[in-house]
């Protein structure tokens, strides 16, 4: 009875004892994860794929987060080529690639930045300091070679990051380009100095439109008026010369009469009471008065 | 006996029934799911609706609200004086022609593909804001100061929300970038009231411009108005003149024919009348042809009676 017992009890310790070694024998990787396998501490193989996996239970599992990461070191101040300060701020996306590596060299996320920050940070002075400022800041698109520099910088970062501590470095960018704090203030006495420079031109620039605009309208009115003016004259002249004509037409048909006539208008015209007129009795007015009506 | 056994039999069977149906699930309309089948990923894009997938522990499902939007400010405050609350290095910014400004972006995202979204970034708020800051400081620091201030605002923006969702895409990160907005863009205060001489300075430009032109059409219809009247007043005399002529011409033509009828008389007569006219009014002096004149008797300035 108690050996039946036994034997009862010892089958389902069995049983359970082969529910547990096949629960450790499975294991699943998430799509955020790595697992490297390891045995007794030493790695054995990596798992990349998602899903159930299987390994012996005597081997343990390590997981990796493999999702894409965003790393800010510290902003710093390089020197560009042509002795410009400049505070960069950067980022590092980056992500595990080999487990196996990853932990052999560097163990956790914390002090893979900390390798990171490093290889970074003289890359960076490198790639700055063969550059002048006007490379990387610029009104131009064209002329700023940023980009292209930290294309360079990313992909010799990348191939370091990976030999060394199994790290892929998708990008290296930097993500703000200001000027050191003792040189602000002499960047705003500049700035002062252009917008005034630019608020004097504008109204300068004011003055020279509207001088252009008032002499336009002035010669423009000039011009107007002197073109009536000769429209006018030649009207005018139209008139003379057509009233001329008519007198002309008029008096060439009757000459003696008009001489008479013209002659007596003038004289209406030339003898006033300061006139003195001496008439000799000989005259054709006075004839008759001296000499009767036979006289002529 | 037999009874406890049925009963435990179907006790069983419902725990397994209700086991089975905790595979069915919902996705709301502005939902999109993703299920995982031990950790990966076995259908990306499970549309709304109902659907079934297999129970728990085997299945996971995890729903995401794609059509609601995130906000991220890129950029830190724009610096406040009166409450003193400023980090201004936050939303400081150089421009291509070194000068500084304050800007604040304001980046609207959405999930695109949401597998990516939720398994290949650590943070996405974080990845997204980190590039949309590093696309943004590039494209400052090849503008001018005024473009970023007035006329390429709009075209920064378009620039920056491009090419930071093709890095976005490169980073399989599954994020859509629906909008970046730079929300505000300002000089420092240090340098502030040069900004508003400018602006009041191109105010000013406009003003001068504007009287000067009102000036212009002030002048020229009066003159335009004044060149009419000149015109009309010289047509007015032409035809004064012309119409004098004809009158004079007229008259003279009949009296002339008048006078051709008897010449010596008429011509007497015209004569006559004009001196009758003429004489009164002045002095006089009836001398003989054949005596000498004595002039004495002509008085200077004494006026004729």
């Amino acid at each position: 009875m108690d050996f039946d017992n036994y034997r009862k009890h010892y089958r389902t310790a069995a049983g359970a004892a082969l529910a547990i070694l096949l629960w450790m024998s499975f294991f699943t990787v998430r799509e955020t994860e790595f697992v490297l396998v390891t045995q007794f501490g030493r790695p054995v193989y990596t798992v990349n794929e998602a899903g159930l996996s299987m390994k012996w239970f005597f081997q343990s599992t390590n997981y990796f987060d493999r999702r894409l990461r965003i790393y800010n070191p510290r902003p710093s101040e390089f020197l560009t080529r042509d002795k410009k300060n400049l505070v960069i701020e950067s980022y590092v996306a980056w992500k595990i690639q080999d487990p196996k590596r990853f932990i052999e060299t560097v163990g956790d996320p914390v002090a893979a930045e900390m390798r990171l920050h490093d290889i970074v940070w003289s890359g960076l002075s490198a790639a700055l300091g063969t550059h002048d400022l006007d490379s990387i800041i610029s009104t131009t698109l064209e002329s700023v070679k940023a980009k292209e520099m930290l294309d360079h910088l990313t992909s010799r970062s990348e191939q370091a990051a990976l030999e060394q501590y199994g790290i892929q470095v998708l990008d290296v960018r930097i993500k703000r380009i200001n000027l050191p704090e003792q040189n602000k203030q002499s960047v705003y006495a500049r700035m002062r100095a252009e917008r005034e420079r630019i608020a004097r031109q504008y109204r300068a620039e004011g003055e020279e439109q509207a001088l252009r605009i008032r002499a336009d309208a002035d010669r423009q009115k000039e011009e107007i008026l002197s073109v009536a003016y000769k429209e006018a004259e030649t009207v005018k002249g139209e008139g003379d010369a057509e009233s001329t004509r008519t007198y002309s037409n008029a008096y060439s048909r009757n000459p003696r009469f008009y001489k008479l006539m013209r002659t007596l208008e003038a004289y209406k015209k030339i003898l006033d009471d300061k006139t003195t007129a001496i008439l000799s009795s000989d005259s054709e007015l006075l004839k008759i008065l001296m000499r009767g009506e036979n006289a002529q | 006996m037999n009874f406890r056994e049925w009963d435990r039999r179907r006790v069983a069977g419902a725990i397994f029934g209700v086991w089975i149906l905790s595979g069915v699930f919902l996705v709301s309309t502005d939902q999109q799911a993703v299920v995982t089948r031990f950790g990966k990923v076995v259908e990306p894009r499970v549309m709304p609706g109902i659907h079934l997938s297999l129970p728990w522990p085997l299945d996971q499902v995890r729903r995401l609200k794609v059509q609601q939007t995130q906000r991220l400010v890129v950029g830190g405050e724009v610096a406040d004086g009166a409450l003193g609350r400023t980090q201004p290095v936050l939303s400081q910014f150089l421009t291509g022609d070194q000068n500084i400004l304050h800007i604040r972006t304001v980046v609207q995202y959405s999930v695109a593909v949401p597998a990516d979204y939720l398994f290949q970034t650590e943070d996405v708020a974080r990845v997204t804001g980190a590039v949309v800051e590093s696309e943004l400081a590039r494209r400052i620091a090849a503008s001018s100061v005024d473009a970023v201030l007035t006329t390429e605002k709009i075209a920064i923006q378009d620039a920056v929300r491009g090419a930071a969702q093709k890095v976005l895409n490169d980073y399989r990160s599954g994020v859509l970038i629906a909008s970046v907005n730079i929300e505000s863009a300002a000089p420092p205060p240090e340098a502030a009231d040069a900004f508003r001489d400018v602006a009041s300075a191109r105010a000013d430009l406009a003003r001068i411009v504007s009287e000067a032109q009102g000036y212009e059409n002030d002048v020229i219809p009066k003159a335009r108005g004044e060149a009419q009247q000149m015109l009309e007043a010289a047509s007015g005399y032409k035809q004064k003149k012309i119409n004098e002529a004809l009158g004079d011409a007229a008259r003279f033509n009949q009296v002339a024919a008048e006078y051709a009828r008897a010449s010596d008389v008429n011509g007497r007569r015209l004569y006559a009348e004009t001196m009758e006219q003429v004489l009164p009014k002045i002095r006089k002096l009836i001398v003989d042809n054949n005596g000498n004149l004595d002039l004495t008797i002509i008085r200077k300035g004494e006026p004729a009676k």
